[in-house]
């Protein structure tokens, strides 16, 4: 080993001469010939590089290795010096030597000192994505052909002559509209004689309500949208279709894509009293969302699991859509081909750790001046309430109480409140782990506050009643108190009466909780001074749940007076009547695990739980003579109550206060590392930083993060964009990956143009339409895709220089709209909650039966159906549509028997058949060869030759009108764009 | 043994392809149009192949491996004894009650002498033939991820199934059925849905196909228009004129070609399913064999019956499904998650599973088939070693279970790896899915690491990057 004398020597030397050690000089030459094969640029095993000073000052996945100034407690000190079989570096071959030791010593003793920089460059930041944007001057004449045809010509290729008309429309239908022309508007195009015929059609497509229908379903297929979480428990999002909505709006607003991509990100913290821009964030939801492993398992351990998945979704969905950037590969190490390290990657969940997937009002503010009038009436039906509750002798319930009322059916059904924080639940909710027993929630109104009772001294009231009869228990808890079932309640029956049925109510409890009503605030209503407490209690498990055996205890003032404890199915009809004197002042509800120990299934309910006078006090003359006024005045201000309409909520984000991320090592969420900032990658020349720091809360994050990726400077999101817009105009994008730019994706074919519209879409404004403009006025968008050029398919079978348009086949949802808009039968109707084409049935897993009849709301465009992620459509994923829980930058395409079987057997296109056929008579009568001629015009915008005619009648003959016109919606050149 | 001494298996080096999962490249090669090599194109195995099929009997739910497969002497001498509350933390649903040994005593059985519950007294019969794995986790205790991690190495929905991995690798034996062929149970599908078969991001040729076996409706999905309408031929005469004057000006396009052959495979296609489907020609033994007829455990034995005969057919890769979700609760689970009585739910479900695959195995090995078909029998998790709360069943336990491999070049009798001595936690050699699936990738002839698809920036595998085939158990 000549290279070892020979640092040693130069050590000395500079030692001699006052120099510091020097990494390049001293310990590179070990390090790359004794370690680089494994921590090297390629491998990096352990996430450690030794090829570089930064890379080994950085350390890897198991922290740093090198203290600089101490050797001797720096672990690579330390592994090189062992001799530990699983400890000693290099694992195999020869040890180091003693010299190569040494000079490993004097250089981290003496500070460690970097190489120089240019040595520390990582040459993959030269690849060409993160280089800005060159400014490319507009050619002279089409600029997108300037590009195109200089390849061409360079390859000695000649392009293709221009699509005849009929192909162009047809062709411009479906990708702005994605549908099919109409045989008038083909024979207008085709007859127009100015020159400028085309581009007045792209104008007018872009301008139709069905461009941003269009647009939207390739945005969605990004955001792997879907109307359902996903995940065992997949149970619907009601609101997530006003994204949806917001989409389709933006694109046919022609929304600037700068603005596009931030408002999703962050719109609500842009315009926080713009209902559009709250709208907007609903693409950061978008994504599938585990029910059972966020909210249901008790499992700390999987609840983070969850919340790991759920971060790194939202991060690797907005990176990919708005950047094409692979940034998950850096979650469980350094990112292999990209740079960007696992530490950025974790700056970017950083970004998001404040925001948690959910409903959300659109107008908050709105909503505020909503619920002021609301609780201005409820205060007068109150009043009126409770004097027709003593007219009546009918007593206050409880459940409605516990919904937020006054007992007199002023609350919500469903709701309840979370025993652990006495806070309003609306929502279904699971265990409730780690709570603190014992701890009094007060609530100040008829229910005086809630409590998990974990036995010992439980404070049972807001004026500090101690309860010590009460058993010790887990102090786990689940779901809320509610106005109804609990979740997960199987049985809201007692001795065969339906207490969730009209008349009666259900006061949820589940073990352990306690809940304590106020009865000084029952008295002032009801005017009584003994009251009494009525109720049937029952058990509301599942019939098999025999061995749960959970405890229901009522207190009076902390004091027990009635108890019911091993309730399980075969506990018979308890019926609880207790008579509480004028020195009572609280009446206190428990339930408790019981004696089983676990929590599983302890439901406890209470059917017409009510607090009524004790004796049902005699209404005054006066008082019943003016029954009928008050029940005309309460019915009055109910109406008004319920013309207040509830704010509309949109599925997206509820921001809270941000989780401090760590750095996960290997990706697990059980070994954190380092806490991290927000940030975002570092790799992207003449970008602007992420301008966010660790004391921002949740908007201000997104709100910089969205700055970040909207920025002019930022090379991939304008690149990006525009590479999706080619990719759709001709099937494959310049970039052959769309949502991977990184050095694992595709080279540009024609990176000059790609820059050229990247910096076009800026210059103008972000307009997409504007780029949709530009690209279809080139002659390369026009050219036929018939060409059969030897020379040229010979040169480039791929077509990756455009010599030709590229065929392509219609994807699922255009091919389902194009059989309905052939039929006639297509139901245009934009906008609002999706078509269902399912029947749902609620389980603890929900379940989702495809259904397919000939209703109107099922003749809705693709883009308005209500999109289930566990249960796919079976048509629609036959012909690829992709499932949401992947993004899909592009639809893959496959050629099946099944695919032949579905379009002719599947009901749905037997049925449009037979609409087509009525369509053919009412439009062309009763001849034959008009029926033909009317169908081929419909389905191919093109009359039939005179072959096909011949053989078009003879199968009519043969069979009849239906069937001619389920094979033409068979044809290839009907599923296929040219 | 080389490739060239299979000429009985003509499959192997053919990689063709069938209707549910058409090779373009392929099919063009025979119908004499050249195709550039495309995704769709199956290859050659990497190795050559001890099976050549697979049948999957997936047992929902999370089976006990502590009352089946995996005996635990130690657990019996823990048995009513308060287990340590620090293990909770990792608890599903609830509290963990005392230790309980198996609810079945275990006997030995075979000239291995392995141990096995008297839940499955049939099976017990075959150990000679099973190699079984005591030693798999789950990186999730909750249904929906930990089936999609057992069906395609992820917890997370997206990534394709194995069914549809061997698909990919391996294209198909017949030209008439498709080649990953799924079986649900007759009361639904499992947790997870159909993703649990779906084709993530491999072309959605190689998803599976969902085969309806209870034999009162058609066999697969829009086979035949509802209604028999008439005469199919002018129709069908008349559409191949069309397309063929179509792909005539288009020449270059061979998509267009493979589109009008897969008409062609479709009409093949309602010509071979309702065969495969039809047992009526299936001996009175061997309906017996699989209690057919019994209303209880007929009709997974329906099922299991069904996955020989699409096997016998040439179908690549079969998933019978021994139980459905968790929907509404009727006298027994509709699955193996047995939370609240371990004797009444494993004890139906142990009587449903015994039957049909002792009669599956007993079948194949009958007919020759064993050798070169690799039953495999699998299940989302384990269940915990003590008893939930006060219940007489058991919690989820993703730390340790049992999943055992038959045939197909399996060495018979073997155990590898172990569950600690309680059966808590995986102990000798822990591994997740992914020996598992790398060892029946072996023995399909695919090397698990050389099986990868680009998707989004990474090269995926079905082993992600882990994964090591276990040898012990290869004959």
């Amino acid at each position: 080993m000549p290279r070892l004398p020979l640092a040693l020597l130069i050590i000395a030397a500079m030692a001699r001469f006052g120099m510091a050690a020097d990494f390049n000089s001293q310990a590179k030459p070990v390090f790359l010939a004794r370690c680089a094969q494994c921590h090297g640029a390629g491998t990096a095993k352990a996430g450690l590089r030794l090829d570089s000073a930064g890379g080994a000052l950085r350390g890897g996945t198991d922290g740093p290795v090198i203290i600089p100034g101490q050797a001797g407690k720096s672990p690579i000190i330390a592994r090189v010096t062992s001799d530990k079989p699983g400890e000693m570096m290099p694992p195999k071959g020869p040890r180091l030597t003693p010299g190569e030791i040494s000079a490993l010593r004097e250089w981290i003793d003496s500070g460690a000192k970097g190489g120089r920089p240019e040595d520390e460059r990582d040459p993959r930041l030269d690849h060409w994505a993160w280089q800005p944007v060159a400014g490319m001057p507009t050619p002279a004449g089409n600029p997108v052909d300037h590009f195109i045809n200089a390849r061409l010509k360079a390859a000695g290729l000649s392009p293709a002559p221009s699509a005849d008309r009929r192909s162009l429309i047809r062709r411009l239908s479906f990708d702005l509209l994605g549908l099919p022309p109409s045989p008038e508007e083909v024979t207008a195009f085709v007859n127009d004689a100015d020159p400028q015929a085309f581009a007045k059609l792209v104008d007018r497509y872009l301008d139709s309500p069905r461009y941003g229908e269009r647009q939207a379903r390739h945005w969605l297929d990004i955001a792997h949208y879907a109307d359902t979480h996903g995940f065992e428990r997949d149970q619907r999002r009601e609101n997530a279709w006003r994204y949806r909505d917001w989409v389709i709006r933006a694109f046919n607003a022609d929304m600037p894509y700068d603005r596009f991509l931030a408002d999703q990100i962050a719109g609500d913290q842009f315009r926080p009293g713009d209902p559009e821009a709250v709208a907007a964030t609903g693409f950061l939801a978008a994504g599938p969302w585990d029910f059972v492993g966020q909210a249901e398992t008790p499992s700390p351990v999987l609840k983070r699991q969850a919340r790991a998945d759920d971060l790194d979704d939202m991060v690797t969905q907005v990176m990919a859509a708005a950047c094409g950037v692979t940034v998950n590969c850096a979650r469980c190490h350094d990112h292999k081909l990209d740079p960007i390290s696992q530490k950025e990657y974790y700056g970017l969940w950083a970004v998001f750790s404040g925001a948690r997937r959910g409903d959300r009002p659109l107008d908050p503010k709105g909503e505020a001046r909503r619920d002021d009038e609301r609780k201005a009436l409820q205060a007068k039906a109150h009043e009126l309430r409770a004097a027709m509750a003593r007219l009546d002798g009918k007593g206050l319930s409880l459940a409605d109480a516990v919904g937020g009322g006054d007992g007199l059916g002023s609350g919500t059904r469903g709701a309840g409140i979370n025993p652990a924080t006495g806070r309003k639940s609306t929502t279904k909710a699971g265990f409730i782990s780690g709570a603190v027993a014992n701890q009094y929630r007060a609530l100040g109104g008829l229910v005086d506050g809630v409590v998990i009772p974990g036995g010992g001294d439980v404070p049972v009231s807001s004026t500090g009643i101690v309860a010590k009869s009460l058993p010790k228990t887990s102090a786990n808890a689940w779901d809320a108190i509610r106005n109804g079932p609990v979740n997960q309640q199987r049985s809201t029956s007692i001795a065969g009466t339906a207490y969730s049925g009209p008349g009666h109510d259900i006061l949820g409890l589940h073990a352990n909780a306690a809940i304590t009503f106020d009865l000084a605030k029952a008295r002032a209503t009801l005017k009584a001074d003994t009251l009494r407490f009525t109720a049937m209690a029952g058990y509301g498990g599942r019939p098999g749940d025999n061995s749960t055996k959970a405890d229901l205890r009522v207190l009076a003032d902390g004091v027990e007076v009635d108890r019911h404890l091993g309730l399980n199915p075969a506990s018979g009809p308890l019926a609880i009547d207790i008579t509480l004197g004028p020195d009572k002042r609280f009446l206190t509800l428990v339930a408790t695990e019981g004696a089983d120990g676990g929590i599983g299934h302890d439901q406890v309910f209470l059917g017409d739980a009510r607090l009524r006078p004790s004796k049902t006090a005699r209404p005054s003359a006066a008082e019943t003579a003016n029954r009928r006024e008050v029940a005309e005045a309460l019915a009055a201000i109910e109406r008004q109550i319920s013309a207040i309409a509830p704010s509309p909520m949109v599925y997206a984000i509820n921001g809270g206060p941000p989780e401090a991320v760590r750095v996960l090592k290997r990706g697990n969420p059980e070994a954190p590392g380092e806490e991290t900032a927000p940030g975002a990658l570092s790799c992207l020349k003449g970008a602007r930083p992420l301008e966010a720091t660790s004391d921002m809360g949740d908007g201000a994050r997104r709100a910089a993060l969205a700055r970040w990726i909207a920025q002019p400077e930022n090379p991939l999101t304008t690149r990006v964009i525009v590479n999706r817009l080619w990719h759709h105009h001709f099937g494959a994008g310049i970039v052959g990956t769309p949502s991977d730019f990184g050095a694992g994706g595709g080279k540009p074919s024609h990176p000059e143009l790609l820059d050229w519209l990247a910096g076009e879409l800026v210059r103008r404004r972000w307009s997409l339409k504007a780029m949709h403009r530009v690209i279809c006025a080139s002659e390369a968008y026009q050219r036929s895709s018939l060409s059969q050029d030897p020379k040229a398919a010979m040169a480039d079978a791929g077509n990756r220089l455009l010599w030709r348009q590229n065929p392509r086949r219609l994807d699922a949802e255009s091919l389902r709209d194009a059989v309905l808009a052939t039929s006639g039968q297509l139901d245009l109707t934009p906008f609002g909650p999706g078509y269902r084409d399912f029947v749902y049935q609620e389980a603890y897993a929900p379940i989702y039966r495809h259904i397919d009849d000939d209703s109107p709301s099922l003749r809705r465009r693709s883009i308005y159906r209500f999109v289930v992620r566990t249960t796919p459509q079976p048509f629609l994923t036959t012909l690829d549509c992709p499932n949401p829980a992947n993004l899909s930058p592009s639809r893959t395409e496959t050629t099946t028997a099944l695919q032949s079987l579905a379009l002719l057997n599947n009901p749905f296109m037997l049925r449009q058949a037979r609409h087509f056929a009525r369509r053919l008579s009412r439009d062309a009568g009763d001849s034959t060869d008009g029926q033909v001629g009317r169908a081929f015009a419909l389905a191919f915008a093109r009359a039939p030759s005179r072959s096909e005619l011949d053989a078009a009648m003879a199968l009519v003959r043969a069979r009849d009108l239906p069937e001619l016109c389920r094979m033409l919606l068979n044809a290839s050149e009907f599923c296929h764009v040219d | 043994m080389s490739i060239e001494n299979l000429g009985r298996r003509r499959w192997l080096r053919q990689g063709g392809c069938s209707l549910g999962a058409m090779a373009l490249g392929t099919l063009l090669e025979r119908d004499g149009f050249s195709a550039s090599p495309s995704a769709f194109a199956p290859r050659a195995p990497h190795h050559s192949p001890r099976a050549r099929a697979v049948i999957e009997i997936f047992c929902p739910g999370g089976m006990s491996h502590v009352d089946t497969f995996d005996h635990k002497p130690e657990l019996e001498k823990s048995h009513g004894k308060a287990f340590d509350a620090e293990l909770g933390k990792q608890t599903f649903a609830g509290t963990g009650g005392t230790y309980a040994r198996s609810f079945w005593p275990f006997r030995r059985h075979g000239r291995c002498g392995k141990a096995i519950s008297d839940l499955f007294p049939n099976l017990a019969r075959h150990v000679d033939d099973i190699a079984f794995i005591h030693s798999m986790r789950n990186k999730s205790a909750l249904h929906g991820p930990a089936m999609f991690m057992m069906n395609s190495g992820f917890i997370l929905p997206g990534f394709p199934s194995m069914g549809s991995w061997v698909t990919y690798g391996l294209g198909c034996e017949t030209d008439n059925l498709p080649a990953f062929v799924v079986l649900p149970d007759i009361r639904g599908l499992p947790p997870g849905g159909v993703l649990n078969w779906g084709a993530g991001f491999l072309p959605a040729v190689h998803q599976g196909t969902v085969v309806e076996a209870s034999g009162t409706r058609e066999p697969i999905a829009d086979l035949f228009p509802p209604e028999r309408q008439g005469d199919e031929a002018p129709g069908r005469a008349f559409l191949r004129s069309l397309n063929a004057s179509h792909a005539e000006a288009r020449a270059s396009d061979t998509r267009l070609a493979a589109r009008m052959a897969s008409y062609e495979l479709a009409a093949r296609l309602q010509m071979s399913a309702p065969e495969a489907v039809a047992l009526d020609r299936e001996t009175a033994a061997t309906k017996a064999m699989y209690a057919l007829d019994d209303e209880d455990i007929g009709p997974f034995g329906r099922q299991c019956l069904l996955a020989r005969r699409l096997v016998e057919r040439g179908v690549r890769f079969v998933q019978v499904f021994c139980g459905a979700e968790n929907t509404q609760a009727r006298k027994v689970r509709p699955n193996w998650d047995s939370h609240e009585d371990l004797v009444r739910d494993h004890g139906y479900w142990g009587r449903v599973l015994d039957r049909g695959a002792s009669a599956l195995l007993a079948d194949l090995k009958s007919r020759g088939l064993l050798d070169e078909t690799l039953v495999l029998c699998a299940t989302e998790f384990g269940r915990q070693p003590f008893l939930q709360g006060g219940n007489r069943g058991r919690d989820h336990n993703p730390g340790a279970y049992t999943a055992w491999m038959a045939g197909g070049g399996t060495k018979g009798g073997t155990t590898h790896g172990s569950s600690d001595d309680l059966g808590w936690q995986a102990a000798g050699n822990p591994t997740y899915s992914y020996d598992l699936h790398a060892t029946a990738l072996h023995l399909l002839g695919i090397d698990h690491e050389k099986l990868s698809f680009y998707h989004n920036g990474i090269m995926r595998r079905l082993t992600d990057v882990h994964g090591k085939v276990i040898s012990e158990i290869v004959a």
